[in-house]
């Protein structure tokens, strides 16, 4: 996205990315909601559309379920189940439309300097070496952020800040509702975060897993097989690919400009804290940074301080809400099982579209009073 | 830090927890350089359980 914007805002791009296949391997539960790629100007595509979602099922550790329609729970209007090894794909063609040269299975080893300035990158392909002079370096690379520690950033995460998540894409399972996405909760299948069945359709979907660094005691991929076990419409179906990663959930990282430096997606840690969805943000502040690069630029300054625009702005349009999401992330992780239970119960029949503020903080009460206390900073 | 190359998916989640910046990630392999202290905290984000460390005792 950074790529695109700063190409058609008239910048000489290079894309530079490690994978020989963009979008290769998934590391992500690819779930997206419509909202971002209209507001950015990509019109949905069935070639990278694997599934259609409306709605949200969640089902609370002793199996209450909690049925909410997507309007309520996302601003979209709808959510798709993207397919990123084409998605991705699709995005960088976009940005090669408008100009920039893509170069992949280009892995970035280092930063180039000028005395204490970033200059550009080194990096190494199957066409050799290369040294790349830039004025601007949109670190773009992922969770691991080791462009930005290179320019003395400290994007380490601590355990608590870090979902370890494993993924099955399956096929040949039964899935009820095509389009209800399903997150399951509890302290025995998932410490610290939820499992999820995103579907593609009504035989196969995305079965993830994310537990918190500083929770787990087995490897992420353990829980995952004991979910899928346990599950007799997932166990008869088929695992066709493995997935797994980090995903950042301490909120963005303090500073992400320096001079000729900007950091964004999930090096940056713009992530959807509660959910781990980072798709959207990454997008948006990719949108915004490549724009910043290019003015920046064409104005012969690419000085911290002009480059700032990058960071008021991304933070303008989504800071408040990704602080949001990180409160209720914290409420979440707060609450025993009983009180995922009590909650759970508590909303049985609700009807989340017609239901107000007030009633609903009755209902909260009514699970805990501590809970509701918890709640305080997110109305 | 030693990492089972038979397991390991290469997806970065032990570099990006690693205090000391000592994690290498590459298309194919993921390794730790001298800087590594064998603190462990790799062990606990690696997904699928590829990495181990031995402690110093």
């Amino acid at each position: 996205m950074a790529a695109r914007a700063a190409a058609r805002a008239g910048a000489e791009v290079l894309l530079l990315d490690k994978r020989r296949e963009l979008g290769v391997p998934v590391q992500c539960g690819e779930a997206l909601s419509e909202e971002p790629l209209l507001d950015l100007g990509i019109k949905p595509n069935p070639r990278w559309i694997a599934g259609e979602v409306n709605a949200v099922r969640l089902i609370s550790p002793s199996g209450l379920e909690v049925s909410i329609s997507e309007k309520k729970v996302v601003h979209g209007k709808v959510g798709f189940i993207l397919d990123r090894k084409v998605f991705d794909k699709h995005l960088a063609m976009l940005a090669a439309k408008e100009g920039a040269d893509v170069r992949v299975g280009t892995l970035v080893d280092s930063l180039l300097m000028d005395g204490k300035k970033i200059a550009g990158v080194k990096a190494s392909s199957f066409d050799g070496r290369m040294e790349v002079r830039a004025e601007v370096v949109i670190a773009a690379d992922g969770v691991v952020s080791r462009v930005a520690r290179w320019a003395g950033v400290n994007t380490a995460l601590k355990l608590v800040n870090i979902e370890s998540c494993a993924q099955f894409q399956m096929v040949g399972i039964d899935i009820k509702s095509p389009e209800v996405m399903e997150y399951y909760f509890g302290s025995r299948i998932t410490p610290g975060g939820y499992t999820w069945i995103f579907p593609k359709g009504r035989d196969m979907a995305n079965v993830g897993i994310g537990i918190l660094g500083s929770r787990t005691q087995r490897p992420a991929i353990d829980y995952l097989k004991d979910f899928v076990n346990s599950m007799p419409g997932l166990k008869k179906g088929r695992v066709i690919e493995i997935n797994g990663g980090g995903v950042p959930v301490g909120g963005p990282i303090p500073k992400t400009v320096k001079d000729n430096l900007l950091i964004v997606g999930d090096a940056a840690r713009q992530v959807n804290a509660l959910t781990g969805g980072g798709i959207d943000s990454a997008m948006r502040a990719g949108d915004i940074a490549g724009e910043v690069a290019a003015k920046a630029i064409a104005s012969g300054d690419v000085s911290e301080k002009k480059l700032k625009e990058y960071e008021k702005r991304w933070r303008k349009q989504m800071g408040k809400r990704l602080e949001r999401y990180l409160k209720a992330k914290e409420v979440l992780l707060s609450m025993s099982d009983e009180e995922l239970d009590r909650l759970a119960k508590a909303l049985q029949g609700v009807e989340f579209e017609k239901i107000s503020l007030t009633d609903m903080l009755k209902v909260f009460m009514k699970v805990s009073p501590k809970l509701m206390w918890k709640l305080k900073g997110l109305m | 830090m030693n990492v089972d190359s038979k397991l390991c998916i290469g997806c970065g989640a032990c570099a990006s927890v690693c205090p000391v910046n000592a994690i290498e990630v590459a298309d194919t392999y993921v390794r730790a350089d001298k800087n590594c202290t064998n603190c462990g905290i790799c062990t606990k984000s690696c997904p699928v359980g590829a990495v181990t460390v031995e402690r110093k005792l």
